[in-house]
């Protein structure tokens, strides 16, 4: 190292202009600084004082300033408030197409960014020549920054929103959608379009019935059983039987609101609420209900299912046959289609077509849908008709009407309409005081424990979720196809309530079509298929929705019960 | 001429351990105190708590400050002889970074130490200032000011410069010219280079201006008055000096500052760390720790107007200007002085990089006041 530095560190004699240069240059350095450090010292008095009153305000006052962006279309909400339907700003790209030079480049590019688009159609729009043509409407904000960075002033953005439905699939025959312009063409969205562009109250939302966990819980039970059985389709509701209100409403295969123009057409009908089936076994509530409520029969009576009924080239059957008399109770439980038409004959046509019709069945449901079915039933409804009507056959219903009826019969015998939106508790007890009484308390009770009956020991014994007392009745119909009907093809459907001592719910399920399998057995009726989904809804909803398990009190069920012979 | 009389010590020569006691012990209790409110501030503005920053920033402190003691204690012909190839050293790491970082790794641009992660870029600020110092040192007075002998500085200084420029970070690269400049300033260059450089710049705006594009223009303009647009270009600086005013004579109180405490201000614990300070601790708070750096970046240039010999006085100078910029561009930066580039406080932001470069740098500012009288006089310097 010494050696380095040999050559160039020894002493030498000072020169003047040589010290007096470094000394005025750092002392020039040393005022810098000075300089620099007094600058920055002044600048934090200029801000600490001139500022302080309105610094000190405004940092306050923008802890409670909060933008309120207003949409032009109010949002959706379920019960809780989650939002299923909102307004969100959007861009859409239009063009003066008589201002775009190169237009095969530019089109080139678009087509690069908005990969819907086609070449062809880009271009052509662009030759148009018109001072205004849409290209593409409600951009990403990523598309948006990617076509102004094309940098071609023809290209043009008006702002604009977009419809989003943060949900997807879920509850999307209920709420709809919405057309290019915002404008509801479907499911609430157009039912309330009116409203929900009400320019004075945009901000208020809508709030409906639904619940979406609960909405969640039943679409992943059917969806799971319908892919299982490899049905075709399916529906679903979860009802407050004594309000009225839908808390979840599923129809499969469902589609995306979000991008309902590009969805297949049969994914977009409400199986819930539009279709109507003949639902089958379910309707012998109705039947056995009207019966008893104007005393032509009692619980005790017994009726001949001995062997199967002729009725003119007609033969009505069992597909549980007991082969013996069986009393009301018996033949609502082990669902027996040969005792329930002797009971409807004994009703007589009249008086069932009077009741089914007081119960709604023979008008479209006044749900706030536009998709609402109008349901199916003879014109001649004479003694044959009676007959299968009683047991759900020659009669088409939607789900939602089915429910409706249900919700009645185990409800104290009130008709409650249906309804999407939620009730003010205020004026709910008001509305159920106006509606009418169909059957009596004493009916709906004894309906009640048939229907926990039907389930302890009956057909319906797959919806048994333990602890929580469900009633329910099986529905198994073959389906009409072409003037007769297919022994292959069922409606397997299943209607649940719980809890049977004090009902609160109503879980409705239906599948479409369903294949029987090896956990089945091969069966595919409504017992086998569609009971262990109410059971599975009722399993997960049911601590949501503040239903506790508990021990069931037998002396409810015991005079029902010893009717019963094995 | 023997090697004893290489160094012609006034004094006789102290050995290490004698060195480091002979230290500006006042100068290095407040560097501790610096970086011990700057644990204090990284404890503020984790909203009151250790983690995750203080506890780091502490484990950081400790360990670089032994460097700094050791670098101080060592004699300076160690580093004098080290001036060159540390900048060698220093440009072969920025360019190894600059390769692997463009061939893998994700475009890392820096040297893992275990406690902190070191950028070559800020090592090489500190090789630069050796390098030019020991060129210098080997010229005497009057060749310093040929035009032609300023070739080699120019090229010390413009290599790191384009390198660092490329990666790109142009505020480090303008940092290590403006030091260089004012080092070769410091070495006595003939004075009008530095009037029509100043001139030169002084003009550029009036002549690039017509030159720029409307959005370039908009940026600028938005620079020089940020309230324009107070939620896009000027957010930070409009928030930086709601805070700022908001702290008043004495502050808001330790750990009391809604605007930081609140997470309105940007990137508090590294670039917007002073105005966490003032808004807590007021002006005054803001006067202290100014008054601090001060002192800490005074004693430097005292240095080298002390010091002997020309390695040392430019050396100390150069590496006080180094840590002077920094407080320079970051408070300017948060007051709205300085455009927004991404520089940190020294000791007080969050952050090894800087932490390292400042006591290295102090380090040896302190190894040539320990060194002052050691006479390393070139021939012909006509210093002592």
């Amino acid at each position: 190292m010494t050696d380095i530095l040999s050559r160039t560190m020894t002493l030498e004699g000072t020169g003047k202009s040589a010290m007096e240069v470094a000394r005025t240059r750092l002392i020039a350095a040393g005022a810098l600084f000075l300089v620099v450090f007094m600058a920055m010292a002044y600048r934090t008095v200029e801000l600490g004082l001139s500022a302080t009153p309105g610094a000190e305000k405004a940092s306050r006052n923008r802890l409670v300033q909060v933008a309120v962006a207003r949409y032009k279309r109010s949002d959706i909400v379920d019960r809780n408030g989650e939002i299923l339907a909102t307004n969100l700003a959007s861009a859409s790209l239009y063009a003066n197409a008589h201002k775009v030079d190169d237009i095969s480049v530019t089109a080139q590019k678009l087509v690069k960014i908005l990969p819907t688009l086609t070449l062809a159609d880009v271009e052509r729009k662009l030759k148009s020549g018109k001072d205004f043509v849409w290209l593409k409407r409600h951009l990403t904000p990523e598309q948006k920054w990617q076509i102004n960075a094309i940098g071609n002033p023809a290209l043009k953005f008006k702002a604009d929103e977009v419809r989003v439905y943060p949900h997807g699939n879920l509850a999307a025959h209920v709420l709809g959608h919405v057309d290019i312009d915002g404008n509801g063409i479907a499911g609430l969205e157009h039912y309330f379009n009116g409203s929900l562009d009400d320019a004075a109250k945009t901000d208020e939302p809508l709030k409906l019935s639904l619940d979406i966990r609960v909405q969640h819980a039943l679409a992943d039970e059917l969806s799971a059983a319908v892919s299982a059985h490899q049905a075709t389709g399916g529906a679903g509701i979860v009802m407050d039987v004594n309000s009225g209100e839908l808390l979840a409403m599923v129809s499969l295969p469902d589609f995306d609101p979000n991008n309902a123009g590009n969805e297949p057409e049969n994914t977009r009908v409400n199986r819930a609420a539009f279709r109507v089936y003949e639902l089958g076994s379910t309707f012998k509530t109705f039947t056995i209900a009207a019966a008893l409520d104007d005393g032509i029969i009692n619980m005790e009576d017994s009726f001949n299912a001995v062997k199967p009924l002729n009725v003119g080239p007609f033969t009505i059957s069992d597909d549980h046959p007991k082969k013996r008399y069986l009393r009301v109770p018996e033949i609502f439980a082990y669902s027996s289609n040969i005792g329930m038409a002797r009971i409807a004959d004994t009703l007589g046509a009249d008086r069932q077509k009077e009741f089914l019709s007081s119960l709604g069945m023979l008008k479209p449901a006044k749900l706030e849908l536009t998709e609402v079915g109008r349901p199916v039933f003879p014109q001649r409804w004479k003694r044959l008709s009676s007959m299968t009507i009683s047991y759900g056959h020659g009669i088409s219903v939607s789900p939602v009407q089915l429910s409706t009826g249900i919700a009645t019969m185990v409800n104290g015998g009130r008709l409650i309409p249906a309804t999407l939106v939620a009730k003010n508790i205020d004026t709910n007890f008001g509305e159920n005081a106006g509606s009418g009484q169909i059957i009596s308390a004493a009916t709906s009770r004894k309906i009640r424990q048939m229907l926990r009956v039907t389930v302890r020991q009956g057909t319906g014994s797959k919806a048994d979720a333990t602890g929580y007392r469900v009633g329910g009745k099986t529905g198994t119909a073959e389906k009409a196809s072409g003037g007769s009907y297919d022994r292959d093809a069922l409606i397997s459907s299943f209607v649940g309530v719980f809890p049977m001592d004090d009902p609160k719910y109503l879980v409705f399920v239906l599948l479409d079509e369903p294949k029987g399998i090896e956990q089945t057995f091969g069966f595919s009726g409504g017992g086998w298929t569609a009971a262990p989904v109410v059971k599975n809804v009722i399993l997960r909803t049911a601590p949501l929705l503040g239903v506790k398990p508990s021990v069931e009190d037998e002396t409810l069920y015991k005079n029902v019960a010893l009717l019963f012979e094995d | 001429m023997g090697s004893a009389r290489m160094f012609a010590p006034r004094r006789t020569d102290k050995n290490w351990w004698q060195r480091l006691l002979g230290l500006n012990w006042f100068i290095i209790l407040l560097i501790l105190i610096l970086g011990g409110f700057g644990v204090a501030m990284q404890y503020s503005v984790a909203g009151g708590s250790f983690e995750p920053w203080a506890r780091i920033h502490l484990i950081r402190l400790l360990p670089t400050m032994l460097l700094m003691l050791v670098i101080a204690a060592t004699d300076i012909r160690i580093w004098f002889a080290l001036a060159y190839p540390a900048w060698i050293g220093g440009l072969a790491l920025l360019l190894a970074v600059e390769l692997i970082g463009a061939t893998g790794m994700g475009g890392q641009r820096w040297l893992d130490l275990g406690i902190a992660r070191l950028q070559p870029s800020e090592l090489m600020k500190v090789a630069t200032i050796l390098a030019l110092a020991r060129y210098f040192h080997g010229l005497d007075f009057y060749q310093s000011r040929r035009l032609f002998n300023l070739l080699p500085p120019l090229f010390l200084i413009a290599v790191p410069v384009l390198v660092v420029i490329r990666q790109p970070d142009l505020g480090t690269g303008l940092m290590i010219f403006a030091v260089g400049a004012i080092t070769i300033f410091m070495a006595g260059a003939r004075s009008y280079i530095f009037w029509s450089g100043g001139a030169v710049l002084a003009i550029t705006p009036w002549v690039i201006w017509p030159m720029l594009r409307d959005y370039q223009r908009d940026r600028i303009l938005t620079f020089l008055n940020p309230e324009s647009d107070p939620l896009g270009a000027g957010y930070q600086i409009t928030q930086s000096k709601i805070a700022l005013g908001s702290g008043g004579m004495s502050g808001k109180g330790f750990l009391q500052g809604t605007q930081s405490q609140l997470n309105f201000l940007p990137e508090m614990k590294t670039d917007f760390i002073f105005t966490v300070v003032v808004e807590e601790f007021g002006m005054l708070g803001g006067f202290a720790l100014l008054g601090v750096c001060l002192i800490i970046l005074g004693y430097g240039i005292l240095i080298g107007l002390g010091c002997r010999n020309q390695f040392g006085r430019l050396l100390s100078v150069g590496l006080s200007f180094t840590l002077f910029m920094y407080i320079f561009i970051n408070v300017g930066m948060v007051m709205g002085l300085l455009p927004v580039v991404g520089v940190p406080f020294p000791l007080v932001s969050y952050g090894g990089s800087a932490m390292i470069t400042f006591m290295i740098a102090y380090g040896l500012i302190l190894s040539v006041a320990s060194h002052r009288d050691v006479s390393l006089a070139p021939k012909g310097s006509g210093l002592g």
